[in-house]
């Protein structure tokens, strides 16, 4: 198995002829470091030089100047066949070839690197089954006979069967449906965690650019990189009013879902149990801020809310005046599911618990609220022209 | 009407101008369609020469055959060439309309997944273009060939040793006699449909694929 390889922009510019910067496609003066087994999105509106980016890479489009490198060497110095052939390559017709079955498409590479039959054909199956389709059914068949979701997995299989270190994928997933492309998306988070390859993907979609990328590279209309850096830093700090206009009004809400809810400070709630003194009970909650007391099981799971009001003076506490359900949620939820939830909830607060269903802590939409300002704010640059000024806190 | 007798009686000569048809088309479709490979391909290549070599093709086509066929006669004289060579100057148009159209026609996205997959221009021409080509060049070569049969009889006008199934028709017009006429055009017509729905068979074999998509 290969392993993956950084890739690096040095300064490429390219210029098409008898037009200044500026024209569609052209890209200025480019660096970046896409280190080894990261997913780098290229990010930006129609034309601004993010596909020809790209295909720099596997020298189907040529730089005016400046020089990549895949690893330590100069894709210009290496034999342009050789490096395609290292090179997994998927765009967004999938370009099936039409006239070989699902296994000679997905064998491509291999049967030019002069494999044998046989190395061949169990490659193509291992892939097949690697994309999640049943070789058996899949292996002989036209592409013709397949659907949109079948032949976007297909060509992801077809890049991937030389075990190419690098894998350069051209808005994969822009012409299949809403509802195909978030399980494709999916399966490529999987697939990339699997094998661990340096991946470059073009979108125009910033919400596709902030779930796969690990690195997201903005770039506007003529090929000026806007803004470089992991998805969060983009949404929590944007470098320029073309990046903060691009990335949408509504970056706050995209970065809950770049935040899961173990990165919170979860508060810990008064806790009782069926069968305690309820007077004690009483005191708790009306010392709880909000005049609540959480009751929960012996194994610690929660059982329901008790009123402070409706805790008795004396005797013990019993099950039956526990009520409201909170959403429960756990570590890996996303900020933006569990706000989502409390919103739906009658019960304003969210019960963190573990696998075993065991109480961690508690979630408001305040705590989300206070987590996204400390975390964002802080570099919040000043050149947002278009902001209104805001008073000194 | 038909002089069924007559017809019995000749069936080795029948034969004989049966395999001379299938013969004079076979080499003109052949010679016919390694020329407009040749041209094809260099109008794919060099966009500026596909007007020219069109251009001349067409104006090829347009000259009747009649007059055509008697023409290579001071330089060829009574030879094959005299025959193959307007046979094969007829099929070019027809060759390389469909070979071009057929080139043209393989889609963009999947010349650049070939090239981004890493195929030399050689080996990415042969194994993707030319097969994705196939259906229309075999059109093509339906076209040329339906359309040489027909004009193998005109080559009877060169004498007795051309002519194909032609050679009934020309010695029936001599004789008056419409029974040989009317074999000579009879038998023309079945070879053409029979060659036709051969090289449809053929096509269909070489593209499985072309199947596939009507489901």
């Amino acid at each position: 198995m290969s392993t993956a390889e950084r890739v690096v922009f040095e300064h490429v510019t390219k210029r098409y002829p008898g037009t200044g910067t500026g024209n569609p496609g052209a890209v200025e003066d480019l660096s970046l470091e896409v280190p080894a087994g990261k997913v780098c999105v290229l990010v930006g509106p129609s034309g601004c030089g993010k596909t020809t980016s790209l295909k720099m890479i596997n020298r189907l489009i040529e730089p005016t100047s400046g020089r990549i490198l895949i690893g330590d060497r100069d894709v210009a110095k290496q034999d342009v066949i050789a490096l395609r052939r290292g090179i997994g390559y998927v765009i967004q017709q999938v370009g099936l070839f039409p006239h070989q079955t699902v296994a000679e498409n997905v064998a491509t590479v291999p049967r030019l690197l002069g494999w044998d039959e046989g190395r061949c054909r169990a490659r193509a199956n291992e892939l097949l089954e690697l994309v999640g389709l049943d070789p058996a059914r899949y292996a002989d068949r036209y592409p013709s006979a397949l659907s949109g979701g079948e032949r976007q997995r297909i060509g992801v299989a077809r890049a991937l069967a030389a075990d190419p270190p690098i894998l350069l994928m051209d808005e994969p997933f822009g012409a299949v449906d809403p509802i195909v492309r978030e399980r494709l998306q999916n399966e490529l988070l999987r697939l990339h965690e699997e094998l661990a390859k340096t991946i470059v993907f073009v979108t125009h979609d910033i919400d596709e650019a902030i779930k796969m990328g690990d690195l997201v590279a903005v770039m506007q209309v003529g090929g000026h990189l806007a803004q470089f850096g992991p998805p969060a830093e983009i949404l929590a700090s944007p470098a320029n009013d073309f990046v903060a206009r691009f990335v949408g009004a509504d970056r706050g809400l995209k970065r809950l879902s770049l935040s899961r809810v173990g990165e919170l400070e979860l508060r810990t709630p008064a806790l009782v149990r069926s069968g305690e003194d309820a007077e004690a009970a009483r005191r708790a909650a009306w010392d709880d801020p909000f005049r609540y007391v959480l009751m929960v099981d012996t194994e610690n799971r929660p059982v329901g809310w008790i009123d402070a009001r409706a805790i008795p003076r004396q005797g013990t506490l019993s099950a039956d005046i526990a009520v409201g359900a909170s959403p429960l949620l756990n570590r890996r939820t996303t900020l933006k599911d569990a706000l989502s939830m409390l919103l739906d909830a009658d019960v304003q607060a969210g019960l963190v618990v573990d696998r075993k269903g065991a109480l961690l802590g508690l979630v408001t939409a305040e705590t989300i609220a206070e987590f996204m300002r400390d975390t964002g704010a802080a570099q919040r640059p000043a050149d947002l022209d278009e902001q209104p000024a805001r008073p000194a806190p | 009407m038909i002089d069924w007798a007559w017809i019995a009686g000749h069936l080795d000569v029948l034969a004989y101008r049966t395999l001379q048809h299938l013969y004079l088309t076979a080499i003109a479709v052949a010679v016919g369609f390694a020329i407009s490979f040749g041209l094809a391909v260099l109008a794919v290549r060099r966009r500026p020469a596909y007007g020219p070599i069109v251009g001349v093709t067409g104006l090829l086509y347009t000259i009747p055959s009649l007059a055509l066929f008697p023409f290579f006669i001071p330089i060829t004289g009574l030879s094959d060439f005299t025959a193959e060579i307007p046979l094969v100057l007829y099929s070019l148009l027809i060759f390389i309309r469909n070979i071009v159209a057929g080139l043209d026609g393989v889609p963009r996205d999947i010349l650049e997944a070939a090239d981004g997959a890493g195929y030399g221009p050689r080996t990415r021409f042969w194994r993707i273009e030319v097969p994705l080509a196939i259906p229309l060049i075999v059109a093509g070569i339906r076209l040329a060939a339906v359309s040489t049969i027909g004009l193998v009889t005109i080559t009877g006008i060169l004498g007795d040793r051309f002519g194909g199934l032609g050679f009934f028709i020309f010695e029936g017009r001599r004789h008056s006699f419409a029974t040989e006429i009317f074999l000579g055009g009879l038998v023309t017509i079945v070879l053409a449909v029979a060659v036709d729905t051969a090289l449809v068979r053929i096509q269909r074999r070489l593209t499985p694929w072309a199947r596939a998509a009507i489901r």
